[in-house]
């Protein structure tokens, strides 16, 4: 799953989506991470392919929208930074709710308040501040697994 | 100069960059992020940072320059450096982005002019440091030798 255009581009690690093998949970968690800032979308692909994740980037939530729509079933959780020119976070997150069932994890170096009480009720399954640690995104994995819970249940 | 003395300079000159504020705790993050498999892994983001940060400083140049300045946008543009600042650890930068965030809310000018060169020094200054720290650690496995990690509980 490789494409790239003028108006965006995007990356993969790998070809193959499935997920398999629970004893080899939280690897192979598939994260879809979106981030204007090349620099920051670099450290985040390091940080969660360090912790086994597949890792696909985007650098345009539009982009990563119609990656999304084109295949559905193939991620298990979404990063998105919060602050970007054409469709920001806040869009994205609510294209996602009202379109699919994924959790979506924002980030942003924005520590306001009023931000950050955005995206909880927009419904970002959590809200993280730059810079993010790597411990952090270790993490990550519980919100995949407290969707589906609540799903089940 | 002999290897063992080219690694304690790298050490030393490193925390010194820690007790100035250069940088702080996200930068042993990236440390801790190189391997083998990507032993260049700090230097290609440093760099990739300030190719950024040249482009966005620019622009805010530009920005500020205009008869009906636009703060929305330089709010984006600093927001950005901020963000991409704070992901390498590069402290002095990420705190005078702080103080030009905060003229820029209030919309003054001349604050967001002094900051934006206070942001320009900055980035100057430790980009600098980063040469320096590259070319010890060249020297280093130039050498034959590993680079020293960096404990932080000094």
């Amino acid at each position: 799953m490789n494409s790239s255009n003028g108006n965006g581009s995007m990356s993969t690690a790998s070809s193959s989506g499935a997920w398999n093998g629970r004893d080899q949970f939280p690897a192979g968690l598939r994260v879809l991470v979106v981030d204007d800032d090349q620099t920051c979308l670099m450290v985040f692909e390091k940080m969660l392919k360090t912790c086994l994740y597949q890792v696909t980037k985007c650098n345009k939530a539009e982009t990563a929208l119609s990656v999304l729509r084109e295949h559905k079933n193939e991620f298990d959780i979404v990063i998105s930074d919060v602050h970007m020119p054409d469709m920001d976070g806040f869009e994205l997150l609510k294209h996602i709710n009202s379109e699919m069932d994924l959790p979506v994890i924002l980030i942003s170096a924005d520590a306001r308040k009023q931000v950050v009480m955005k995206g909880v009720t927009y419904g970002a399954c959590d809200y993280l501040i730059k810079p993010v640690r790597i411990e952090t995104l270790k993490n990550i994995w519980q919100h995949v697994v407290r969707k589906k819970a609540r799903n089940t249940f | 100069m002999e290897l063992v003395q080219i690694q304690r300079r790298l050490v030393d000159y490193t925390k010194s960059l820690f007790m100035e504020g250069f940088l702080d705790a996200q930068f042993l993050q990236l440390q801790q992020l190189q391997d083998d498999s990507n032993p260049d892994f700090v230097f290609e983001v440093v760099s990739l940072f300030f190719e950024d940060s040249e482009k966005l400083l620019n622009e805010l140049t530009i920005a500020l320059d205009q008869p009906n300045v636009d703060f929305k946008k330089i709010d984006s543009h600093v927001h950005q450096l901020k963000g991409s600042s704070s992901s390498i650890g590069a402290q002095r930068v990420k705190n005078a982005c702080i103080a030009f965030r905060n003229y820029c809310d209030v919309q003054n000018i001349e604050g967001c002019l002094t900051c934006l060169q206070q942001v320009k020094q900055e980035c100057y200054l430790v980009k600098n440091k980063f040469e320096t720290l590259f070319r010890l650690e060249q020297q280093i496995m130039a050498s034959g030798g590993s680079v020293p990690t960096i404990e932080l509980g000094f």
